[in-house]
């Protein structure tokens, strides 16, 4: 006696109350064709998709590098193109502004839109829908039955509220009866905690955005600093005051200083902001674990503000900031600050030994007078540690994946014109291939990779011998001496003769200084006829190798390593013979002719702080914690209708026949399961016909 | 008569089950928890005996809805205390994963990692077999492989985490900081809501189908182990040592799970239909679940995975505020989260409001898993920022 029909259609189309014509869809009053553009459901989704396209964009783009950078990667006319569409700061565009500005739009719309459907949809049993719209209701079906209404109806709302719906009853004026039920009714909220997040999140991330500074920036009242300048240098524009509802910057404070200031990185520069209350870095620490990486950083901090009647001591780490008051102040970097440097700088032309010792500091300028120009030499930066990765052999004897190269240097050397070479100066020496070497890497543009020189160490692990072999080298007057004193004039050769051979092996040595034996090739193909130039630069190789190895020797034995100019010599010494020559060839592409050597230092560090004043962080967790629970409402939660409407049913002699029992569910997801709890409500309702009946 | 009749009827169902089973699991599951606080408490801070808490409270819920949890934890529970055990009779060195039988051979976190990498691509080979061959017996085998590949998975990782305080009392961590560790929490955890999703839907027929997904993952982590000895135990980097990692990362990699079942379920439903558009008597689409039963699935298993990785990305917000100062940075694995995020929560939106199924949702799942793969992994291949664990 059952028939099921199940509607194809999905449930949103089916009319809930049709009479009455007031379902979500078909609203009495007919909204603009604009608003009904901007909540659409397809501009939702384009606005979605073109946030996802931004934010691809701008993590495949590296962001806020300088213009120089693009430049050198996409060429001049793309990196133009790239900016005018602000796509090197995608995250601050204003179009991308936009975006975020038309997603809040359209769904403050949205909600607001649907706030009254929904919120009936959400307090309505919807008991009164008339039998016919009953019956076209995604799932339903007739069971018919000769017991009394009241025992009908009885059993109707005990079900109902046994599956867990809530009931209201409903007595018609013809004697009919209908028992609506609604369950999972939250799940109509998941929607506005979903959408209201959304529009909460986004009020909390702009009331943290820069976009007051950008209006004070149009009106003239804000200027980055762009300039490396000290503090009071700044001009006003450049300063931000308590005013300043929100940032997030960073400063660096050396230890046993203090600050009250902060840097907020802005457009291409950036803008001071006065604190208030002063920073003290007491000491900044860096653990180590033994395998070399770094386990934690630390900084000591002592608070002081004019409220607070104690100062708060506090030590920070990753992870564990300090809080005060709406400020949280965190462990973000480290670097130097200020380490003091005694440096000697050798002179790599000098024929003699004329080393200068130079006292300064990291962040010092210091100015170089040389017989071959005027340089400034900047000291950017020093690092007591350098850890690279481990050789093979290494990670098999120590077991350690990574290797310590000790303290560096970094620093500039520049011309009167200007242009500028970067070091980097370690002051220990490492080992290359069982070896032992000072390294010192040269560059000119930050876009390249450092190269690297290096200069063997002696047995006793310095650079004594090397430079001593240089400035022999350096010295003609002193090769001069030194072969008339190994070789003198034999009596079968003219004065004439034995000075042009001299001469010649000076002039060979220089060319070889200069340009190692590539130098002396050049001079033979410059000089020489064709036809005689393998002889000649054959005879020019022996002599050059000849006179080196008389300079070698002569080193040696002034270091009492060898007694006379015939001696053998070890493997060790031979070896470090061919790394010098090596060096010294290489030395032409070093820059200015100056090396600098760590004689000491005593490092100061500085702590690396971020300090952020962020009102909008509660709002925008607020809004998340909306979602979290929105998302559960929609997912798990569905809201369900049931309606079991019965009436007295009357054969042709209009008599009492039992009754008619029309059983409907709808599901605001159309889900499997839908059909199937249906179709347990309806065995329940004939099964507990049946049995009554017998 | 009638009225009183039906009330009984109703009572007796609104009797809730609490079993004696129920009450038993849960107090063997207090007594872990006070174990493990008695043992270890004094090194925890007050959020991770939160955590301890919350854990406890999750599992006896779990494994009264799903019962099937019960008995593996029983299985993790006792393997776990049969390495710890082996280790303190051999003094606590790590050494002894070499010499001690069953670390050898069973219960080292490499060789129980190894159990679960061989066990997992066993289980898909014998779904795939019992798929065509429509062998019961196959089927349920696959299942037993895949439960005991989990087993192992969890076991490794239990280990593991004893194994990093052996080594060295600084490093230790709960393992899931390095892409070594965090690909063995994404195949339990995809192995495991898979397992849920059979045991609810019977869709064995499915099992194949996910295990590739699986498989794939123990194939890099094999690659990973072997070429880049990346299964080495290191020490945290300052920026990870947060209480804030125990939760942020499994609730994200509920959420990748999730979706790449959801893709592999879509690969599925894209080649039954192919098969039912060639030939409507299809014998392969016979035996695999009905296209509307997967399309739901779809939807579900999806729903599931976005409820945790926005649960994940909002804790990740949180965590970020610590460390980084701020909540939000742009940062690429954080802007890519969101990305993962607006991709799902687009195909949702088409889905419930707009009412579209079939074939070309069955398309974005699968087309999702490549978008989600590259947040995952492509962000530490190709792109560089905060986020501080697992470059390749
Ligand atoms: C957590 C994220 C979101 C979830 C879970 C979500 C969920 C939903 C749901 C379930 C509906 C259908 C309501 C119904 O008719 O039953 C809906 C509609 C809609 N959503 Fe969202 N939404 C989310 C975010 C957004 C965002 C970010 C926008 C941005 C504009 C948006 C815009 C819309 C629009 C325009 C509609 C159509 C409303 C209408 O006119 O019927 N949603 N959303």
């Amino acid at each position: 006696m059952t028939e099921l029909n199940q509607a194809e259609t999905a449930p949103s189309q089916t009319p809930l109350e049709p009479e009455k014509g007031q379902s979500q869809g078909n609203r009495p009053k007919k909204p603009s064709v604009f608003l009904n553009f901007i909540a659409s459901m397809n501009l939702a989704v384009t606005l979605l998709i073109m946030l996802s396209i931004a934010s691809v964009i701008g993590t495949v783009l590296k962001q806020n590098q300088t213009m120089q950078d693009y430049i050198i990667k996409f060429g001049p006319f793309w990196s133009q193109v790239f900016n005018d569409l602000g796509l090197f700061h995608v995250y601050g565009a204003a179009w991308f502004v936009l975006v975020l500005v038309f997603l809040l739009f359209s769904t403050s719309v949205c909600v607001t839109r649907n706030t009254p459907g929904f919120l009936k949809d959400f307090k309505q049993f919807s008991e009164k829908l008339s039998k016919n719209a009953i019956k076209h209701q995604p799932n339903s079906a007739i069971v018919e039955s000769h017991l009394a209404i009241e025992e009908q109806q009885g059993y109707a709302k005990a079900l109902l509220e046994n599956k867990g719906y809530k009931t209201k009853v409903h007595q018609r004026n013809d004697g009919s009866v209908t028992v609506a039920g609604l369950k999972g009714r939250w799940n109509r909220l998941g929607y506005f905690f979903t959408h209201i997040a959304i529009i909460v999140i986004c009020v909390g991330a702009l009331l943290d955005s820069n976009l007051l500074l950008k209006f004070r920036e149009l009106s003239g009242d804000l200027k980055a600093e762009t300039r490396t300048v000290s503090l009071d240098k700044i001009p006003q524009q450049s300063w931000l005051g308590p005013e300043n509802l929100s940032f997030r910057g960073s400063v660096n404070v050396p230890e046993g200083e203090k600050t009250d200031v902060l840097f907020l990185p802005y457009e291409d520069g950036y803008l001071v902001q006065k604190l208030p209350f002063t920073v003290v870095n007491e000491d900044f620490r860096i653990k180590y674990y033994d395998t070399g990486m770094p386990k934690s950083f630390e900084s000591d901090l002592i608070l002081t503000a004019p409220d607070l009647d104690k100062p708060i001591r506090k030590t920070i780490k990753v992870n564990h900031p300090l809080y005060y008051k709406n400020y949280a102040i965190y462990q973000s970097s480290f670097g130097d600050g200020g380490t003091k440097l005694k440096l000697k700088i050798h002179p790599l032309l000098s024929p003699i030994e004329n080393s200068i010792k130079l006292n300064t500091q990291v962040n010092g300028i210091e100015p170089l007078k040389t017989p071959v120009g005027t340089f400034k030499a900047e000291f950017n930066d020093f690092k007591m540690h350098n850890i690279v990765p481990a050789t093979e052999e290494e990670r098999k004897l120590t077991g350690h994946k990574m290797h310590n190269n000790g303290p560096t240097i970094i620093f500039k050397v520049r011309n009167e014109q200007g242009k500028a070479w970067e070091y980097e100066n370690y002051m220990l020496p490492s080992k290359q291939e069982n070896r032992w070497f000072f390294m010192t890497g040269v560059r000119t543009s930050n876009a390249e990779p450092f190269r690297y020189l290096f200069i063997p160490a002696d047995a006793q692990r310095k650079k004594e011998r090397f430079f001593k072999f240089l400035i022999s080298l350096n010295n003609p007057l002193k090769i001069k001496s030194l072969f008339t004193k190994l070789y003198p004039k034999e009596a079968n050769i003219s004065q004439k003769t034995y000075d042009i051979q001299i001469k010649l092996l000076q002039q060979l040595i220089m060319l070889f200084r200069n340009k190692g034996f590539k130098g002396i090739t050049g001079f033979v193909e410059k000089n020489v006829p064709e036809a005689d130039r393998k002889k000649v630069s054959d005879y020019y190789f022996a002599q050059t190798s000849l006179a080196l190895q008389t300079l070698y020797m002569d080193i040696l034995i002034q270091e009492g390593v060898a007694k006379t100019q015939d001696d053998d010599i070890s493997e060790f010494d031979k070896t470090w013979f061919e790394d010098a020559l090596n060096t010294i060839t290489s030395l032409s592409a070093y820059g200015p002719p100056m090396y600098f050597e760590i004689d000491s230092f005593t490092e100061v560090q500085a702590t690396g702080l971020q300090i952020t004043k962020s009102p909008g962080k509660d709002v925008v967790y607020f809004g998340s914690a909306m979602l979290i629970i929105g998302v559960f409402f929609l997912f798990y939660l569905r809201q369900r209708r049931a309606w079991i409407h019965v009436e007295q049913k009357t054969d042709e002699n209009g008599d009492n026949d039992g009754t008619e029992i029309t059983v409907a569910a709808k599901d605001n997801r159309n889900l499997p399961e839908t059909t199937t709890e249906f179709e347990s409500i309806v065995t329940k309702i004939q099964d507990y016909n049946n049995k009554s009946q017998t | 008569m009638q009225t009183a009749n039906y009330m009984d009827e109703f009572k007796d169902s609104k009797k809730t089950s609490l079993s004696i089973r129920d009450i038993a699991w849960a107090i063997f599951v207090i007594l872990g928890a006070l174990y493990a606080w008695n043992q270890y408490g004094s090194l925890m801070d007050q959020f991770e005996v939160g955590i301890l808490s919350g854990v406890t409270v999750g599992l006896i819920v779990l494994g009264k809805l799903w019962r099937s949890i019960q008995q593996l934890t029983l299985w993790v529970t006792g393997l776990t205390f049969l390495a710890l055990w082996s280790y303190q009779i051999h003094g606590n060195v790590i050494t002894a994963n070499e010499q001690a039988f069953f670390l050898k051979f069973l219960v080292s976190s490499q060789s129980a990692t190894m159990w679960m990498s061989a066990l997992f691509v066993l289980a898909g080979i014998t779904y795939f077999f019992a798929l065509f061959t429509k062998s019961e017996f196959a089927g349920k085998s696959a299942s037993v492989f895949a439960w005991s590949a989990v087993t192992f998975g969890l076991v490794g990782m239990m280990v593991r985490w004893r194994e990093s305080y052996i080594i060295n009392f600084d490093y230790g961590h709960i393992p899931v900081s390095s892409l070594y560790e965090v690909f063995i929490l994404f195949t339990v955890i995809t192995g495991l809501l898979y397992l849920f999703y059979e045991q609810r839907y019977k869709t064995r027929a499915l099992g194949g189908f996910v295990m590739l997904v699986i498989s794939a993952a123990v194939a890099f982590l094999l690659w990973y182990t072997f070429d880049k000895q990346a299964n080495v135990i290191q020490p945290l980097v300052p920026a990870l040592k947060s209480y804030w990692m125990k939760i942020h990362v499994p609730a994200n990699f509920i959420g990748y799970g999730a979706f790449s079942i959801a893709a592999m379920i879509g690969l599925a439903y894209l080649i039954t239909n192919k098969a039912l558009e060639k030939n409507p008597d299809s014998g392969f689409a016979k035996t695999m679940p009905s296209l509307d039963m997967m399309d739901d699935l779809m939807y579900k298993v999806i729903s599931l995975g976005f409820a945790f990785f926005t649960i994940a990305t909002v804790l990740g917000a949180m965590w970020a505020a610590e460390a980084w100062g701020g909540y939000w940075s742009w940062d690429p694995k954080e802007t890519w989260a969101l990305i993962v995020w607006l991709n799902y929560a687009a195909w949702l939106h088409i889905r419930m409001s707009k009412g579209f199924r079939g074939a070309p949702m069955a398309w974005w799942a699968l087309i999702g898993l490549l978008v989600t793969t590259f947040a995952f992994l492509g962000v530490n291949m190709f792109l560089s920022g905060l986020h501080s664990y697992g470059e390749l």
